[in-house]
């Protein structure tokens, strides 16, 4: 009996770990799945971990834009001049699925014609 | 006051680090390991079940396992708060959180400091009531903690 219960809990474990790794979105659940691109200027920048925030007026409206943790960004080149308010930019990433929310997860982002590629395992 | 804490050079090096975050955040989460692993366990203990087991040794290990975890959730959660002092502050579920500590932290020291260690004196109406109070707010503290990432501010 015992026995029998290990082996149905071990399987189930490695049942779910299997699902896990097609989900290891961690930071991506909430989002759509598709990308937009977001044209705008930055209004405001709190970087940091555990992820970097930017305030980006595009044509009026307010976006907010999750940039990456300190090293992500790093890793590419972008500083906190980069995020400057005035900055323009391009970003092309996952927006929230409640679209309404004006959210944006950056996963490529544009600025001065210069590309920097914050998720390279995603298009 | 909170922007001045989050501008103190230590914290700003925090905020902008990997490694030196991943390990206050790994410690944050082993303390709480520590906290919950035992507080649930020695909980059930207290409010009837396992009678046969006695509970002055389990008290003692678990109790003191869990003293430390509290300890050492609380030394890197001032950390983790103090890089996002103000967001933090202001998020709904964040006053709930430390409400919930707080009440599991005050009665543990209420009944310890009654009944000593090992609460080998203490009646089991109040083992029961200590047990299912610390049951129930560590549990809730987790839960709130990890809802902070999955709830607006606004």
């Amino acid at each position: 009996m015992r026995h029998i219960a290990a082996v149905i809990g071990l399987a189930a474990l490695a049942i779910v770990q299997a699902g896990g790794l097609a989900w290891a979105h961690h930071g991506w659940s909430w989002t759509t799945g598709g990308n937009i691109e977001l044209i705008g200027i930055v209004k405001s920048a709190k970087l940091g971990m555990p992820h970097g925030v930017l305030e980006v007026d595009a044509e009026g409206e307010v976006w907010t834009v999750e940039v990456g943790q300190p090293w992500r960004n790093e890793r590419v080149g972008l500083t906190p001049d980069h995020f400057a308010p005035g900055v323009e930019l391009k970003i092309v990433g996952e927006p929230s699925a409640n679209l309404g929310d004006k959210l944006l997860k950056a996963e490529r982002i544009y600025i001065e014609g210069k590309e920097y590629v914050l998720y390279p395992n995603r298009s | 006051m909170l922007a001045a804490l989050e501008a103190l050079p230590p914290v700003e090096a925090l905020r902008f680090s990997r490694w030196s975050y991943a390990a206050v955040s790994a410690g944050h989460v082993l303390g709480i390991a520590l906290l919950v692993g035992g507080a649930v366990p020695l909980s059930l203990r207290l409010l009837g079940f396992f009678p046969s087991v006695p509970l002055a040794g389990l008290v003692r290990i678990l109790a003191g396992t869990a003293g430390a975890g509290l300890a050492l959730a609380l030394l890197t959660g001032i950390l983790l708060f103090a890089t996002r002092a103000a967001e933090y502050a202001g998020h709904p579920l964040f006053p709930v959180k430390l409400a919930f500590v707080g009440i599991g932290a005050a009665s543990a020291i209420q009944i310890h400091w009654r009944y000593g260690r090992d609460l080998s004196t203490a009646p089991k109406r109040d083992l029961r009531r200590a047990g299912a109070v610390s049951c129930l707010s560590w549990i809730a503290a987790l839960a709130m903690g990890r809802l902070l990432a999955f709830v607006d501010i606004d």
